[in-house]
């Protein structure tokens, strides 16, 4: 099939590589700007584990183009949306102008987050008698594991009324369907409440079990215990149970807070809207521990971060806890010293040359002379490092565990003092 | 020579006696271009006097006493630095505090305007840190209440203009809680303490001296409270919860507060004369460091209005002659402050003090006791809240008052009709009151038929100030106008507008009562150098307190 994926950010360039390997011809189609900007130079492909690579096969084979040229638009068969939120306006103008140019059999899949009735609202602007149709199909994106959630997923959701548009849309999507294991039908605007409503559940599992370690580390008891007592419940299950020191990432607070708008547009208190701003609070965590842990007084002092990014695999720091720690401890005249694996070059464009950020492609030589190592991303590399190296390096052996994957008993056997989250 | 004995005011005097007897309906219908004749205009501000019982020959002879007491002279002198205020052998500046940047002032061989701007400074940067967040209490957490602790000028200055300001706060900034507390009883800080977040929570103890005992007695206690809720030492919470705003620096490090958490001002800068300088850090937190310099820009611009402009076309100066006239000449001893707009229900108060502080003084400059009236009774309430209280004593009582009328003529422009509907509720209400109060009922057809108590007699003389919008700059120039005014008057009455020596006794007198509220306190008798209202009062709650204890 020919299909023309619309956007600039991971979304759209993994749909445009996972579609044209299953042999679509496809057109991806961006701001000027992004379209003749080298491949390796845009974050979200940068970024993304194995999707530069992919990218370049596609386009070596010929099934992948990318252009700016807005007058090929009627050749495709498939229009495929996946604009940022605040683009809006943007996709209205597209499908307005699609449904002159291509009077019959236009089918466009839309996987923007522009809130609960969108679709329907694009869908109302055609004419479904001559087969115009918008069909939703929430995004599986998980920032590190994007391909593999594209093209092998479990879950599938469509969101359409239109008899056509399914058949059309399940015939794009059958070479992805091998491990599928719940394809559900459901109108546009239950498809768009249950892609709401499934990332508003994970966050606010996050949020609790974060209040959770919180309040742990007051009436000292040990969250690990309590996580393990409280996952072997069938009822509650094991994942999205891990404190830490806040979650971020692009995609996934984006639809919280749009989320949380909702709620609020309706004079609702939301549940949400507490979880965002605790979560805030959540990423400071760490700064917090560490400014009572000198007693107020951290001028002068240098302190390590391990992990930038706002999880480990991806080298995206969007609403990364690292930039409020980083933001925090310089206001505060701390020299801080960073490493991560990936991310490194996003933290350098963030905040230039800052005199008293140092950035180290090393993770030890970032350990040296600090009085404290704060543990942010858990990237494997830093699960069992030289801890003699560490403790030879270090002015202040003080490790604070932001996502608890250090032994605190090792830690401390070792001559390092330890401070998890919630033990 | 007193001024009374002057020939100008003698020729005042003269006047009168022919103008009393007109009633301004008349003046009205005699001459329809009473407005365009009186009213004024510059920096934001419309003054309206042609409700008042004015000619245009008691303007000229106005401008004759004015010229008389050297108010030209004067007005530069203050700008100039002199000693306007002997009894303490100070100048003052406030107008300095609002002067832009690189304009040299030497001040005893000092540059004050540097000076301010390096205050000006600090507190702009402390300002960032806590709007940035950056400002971290006991715990670790950013500031997100303030608490402003200061009394009098320390307080109805920076309240005042929160208040009307408000609006202007970025929404980061509006997330932020600015409370003020003053009373020196406690009350206002109890019940705040119940609701704020110690590890949070930010004081700004505002205080010249330092040694106001109603702004220690309240730091105390928050100082308490926060190690109470911390476990952390002393000197760790005076670091991290408190500012100190003072002209004293020594006193405010032995209360503990170091010297980086210090904003300093002058003893040039009078207590009521202060919010423009690193006083106003609650109004800076509450609207912004950009909206705060607005607001001195706009004050400036009517410094240089008054300081420049003739005296027969000068707001300030046509103001004070004008409520001179009321109050040595018609015999008016009571003034009423009524604003149009919630947003300024804090400027009765702060006029209050601006005023009968300033000229609530019987001594002339020389030392000599005075023979005529000087700074009237001043109140007010936000107009058409006091429609439902004292206006009819405005109306029908047996007081003559002269009224301040003030009102933005334009309001909520990108907000709901019924919000704009509401405000020319309030203009129309405005417009009416004075009116009605100039012309009494001769507005109606057939009023003389009414019964007595159905009867208005009008002739209550009032100004009304027009502002084009209330913001930052109109707010500072409305302001200042009333600062000028002040002295203006004084100027006049041969006073000095910047001393306050009448609140001066009454604390030592408290602080030699103090000690017969202790527990241990012999029982008290008139004997023991007082009264005896006095001690009967004293025993009467010491007898109390054993029955309870």
């Amino acid at each position: 099939m020919k299909v023309k994926v619309y956007g600039a950010d991971l979304s759209a360039w993994v749909a445009a590589a996972c579609l044209a390997r299953s042999g679509n011809q496809v057109v991806i189609e961006g701001p000027d700007a992004v379209q003749t900007q080298p491949l390796e130079e845009i974050p979200a492909i940068r970024d993304e584990p194995g999707l530069l690579d992919q990218i370049e096969q596609q386009i070596s084979s010929g099934r992948l183009i990318r252009s700016n040229d807005t007058s090929e638009q009627h050749s495709s068969d498939i229009h495929w949306l996946t604009f940022q939120p605040n683009e809006r306006p943007a996709a209205e103008a597209l499908v307005s102008k699609l449904s002159k140019t291509i009077p019959h059999n236009l089918l466009i899949i839309n996987q923007c987050n522009f809130g609960v009735g969108f679709t329907d609202q694009l869908q109302n602007t055609l004419n479904d008698e001559n087969n115009q149709a918008v069909v939703y199909i929430p995004d599986n994106l998980q920032q590190g594991k994007a391909l593999q959630g594209f093209s092998q997923p479990k879950r599938i959701i469509l969101g359409t009324d239109s008899d056509w548009a399914l058949t059309m849309t399940r015939s794009l999507i059958r070479p992805y369907l091998e491990n599928i294991e719940h394809l559900q039908v459901m109108t546009a605007r239950e498809a768009e409440f249950t892609k709401f409503a499934v990332t508003g559940m994970l966050a606010i599992r996050l949020g609790y079990i974060n209040e959770l370690a919180n309040l742990a580390d007051e009436m000292n008891v040990d969250i690990d215990v309590i996580r393990d007592g409280m996952g072997a419940d069938p009822r509650i299950g094991r994942h999205y149970l891990s404190p830490g020191c806040g979650f971020g990432g692009q995609n996934f607070s984006d639809y919280i807070a749009r989320f949380s708008d909702i709620f609020e547009k309706r004079g609702k208190n939301s549940l949400l809207k507490t979880v965002i701003s605790e979560n805030e609070v959540q990423k400071e965590l760490l700064f917090r521990k560490l400014w009572k842990h000198y007693q107020c007084n951290l001028n002068g002092k240098t302190v390590t971060l391990w992990g930038a990014s706002f999880k480990p695999g991806t080298a995206s720091i969007d609403n990364a806890p690292s930039l409020k720690l980083i933001e925090a401890l310089l206001a505060q005249n701390v020299t801080v010293k960073i490493h991560d694996p990936e991310a490194l070059d996003n933290i350098r464009s963030l905040f230039g040359d800052h005199p008293q950020l140092h950035i180290c492609d090393n993770a030890y030589q970032a350990a040296s002379l600090s009085d404290a190592l704060l543990l942010v991303t858990e990237w494997p590399q830093y699960w069992s490092p030289d801890y003699d190296q560490l403790l030879s390096l270090m002015k202040t052996p003080l490790i604070l565990d932001g996502r608890n994957i250090f032994d605190r008993e090792a830690l401390e056997l070792y001559g390092f003092t330890y401070i998890g989250i919630g033990r | 020579m007193a001024v009374n004995q002057s020939p100008a005011w003698k020729a005042l005097q003269f006047h009168a006696a022919d103008l009393e007897q007109q009633h301004l309906k008349d003046m009205f219908s005699a001459n329809p271009e009473r407005f365009q004749q009186f009213s004024f205009s510059a920096a934001h501000c419309l003054l309206d006097l042609s409700k008042q019982r004015m000619s245009s020959h008691t303007l000229q002879l106005l401008n004759d006493l004015a010229e008389q007491q050297s108010l030209k002279q004067k007005i530069l002198a203050m700008f100039d630095g002199e000693v306007v205020n002997p009894s303490e052998s100070r100048p003052a500046l406030h107008t300095a505090l609002r002067q832009p940047e690189n304009n040299p002032l030497s001040v005893n061989g000092t540059d004050v305007n540097a000076e301010v701007h390096r205050s000006l400074a600090k507190m702009e940067k402390l300002v960032n840190q806590i709007h940035n967040q950056q400002w971290r209490g006991f715990d670790g957490s950013p500031i997100k209440s303030v608490v402003n602790i200061g009394v009098g000028g320390s307080d109805l200055g920076p309240l005042m203009t929160c208040r009307a300001l408000g609006q202007f706060a970025s929404e980061q900034i509006r997330a932020m809680d600015i409370h003020f507390v003053s009373s020196m009883d406690g009350s206002q800080l109890a019940r705040l303490l119940n609701k704020l977040d110690p590890a949070s929570t930010l004081f700004i103890v505002s205080s010249k001296s330092f040694t106001t005992i109603d702004t220690l007695a309240n730091a105390n206690t928050a100082l308490e409270w926060l190690i109470n809720a911390s476990d952390v030492p002393p000197e760790i919470i005076t670091q991290h919860h408190f500012i100190g705003v003072t002209a004293t620096p020594a006193k405010a490090v032995e209360w503990g507060i170091p010297e980086q958490n210090q904003l300093h001002f002058w003893d040039w800068t009078g207590g009521r004369y202060s919010m423009w300088s690193v006083i106003g850090m609650a109004i800076a937190l509450q609207v912004g460091y950009d909206n705060f310099r607005r607001f001195l820009d706009g004050a400036w611009a009517m410094d240089c209005h008054f300081k420049d402009s003739a005296l027969d076309s000068n707001l300030p100066v046509l103001l004070a002659l004008t409520e001179v006239w009321n109050i040595n000449f018609l015999n008016i001893h009571a003034h009423a402050v009524l604003p149009y707009d919630g947003r300024l229900e804090h400027l009765p108060a702060y006029l209050e003090q601006l005023e009968m502080e300033s000229n609530g003084k019987s001594v002339s400059l020389s030392g000599e006791p005075i023979s005529y009236a000087t700074c009237p009774i001043l109140w007010g309430e936000v107009g058409p809240n006091a429609q439902h209280a004292f206006y009819q004593l405005l109306h029908q009582g047996t007081e003559a008052v002269m009224c301040d009328f003030i009102a933005p003529a334009l309001r909520y422009e990108d907000q709901s009709e019924e919000l704009q509907k509401q405000h020319q509720l309030a203009l129309a209400n405005c417009l009416a009151q004075s009116r009605l109060l100039a012309l009494g009922d001769s507005v109606l057809e057939d009023a003389d038929s009414a019964p007595a108590h159905k009867r208005y007699r009008g002739n209550q003389p009032s100004t009304t100030i027009m502002l084009d919008r209330l913001t930052p700059e109109s707010f500072g120039a409305l302001i200042a106008m009333y600062e000028h005014k002040v002295y203006v008057q004084s100027v006049i009455w041969e006073i000095n507008p910047f001393d306050q020596w009448g609140v001066e006794l009454g604390k030592q007198v408290a602080t030699s009562l103090l000690s017969s509220f202790d527990d241990t306190s012999p029982d008290y008798t008139a004997a023991d150098n007082t009264d005896s209202s006095t001690a009967g009062l004293i025993r009467f709650v010491q007898d109390l307190r054993r029955e309870n204890s």
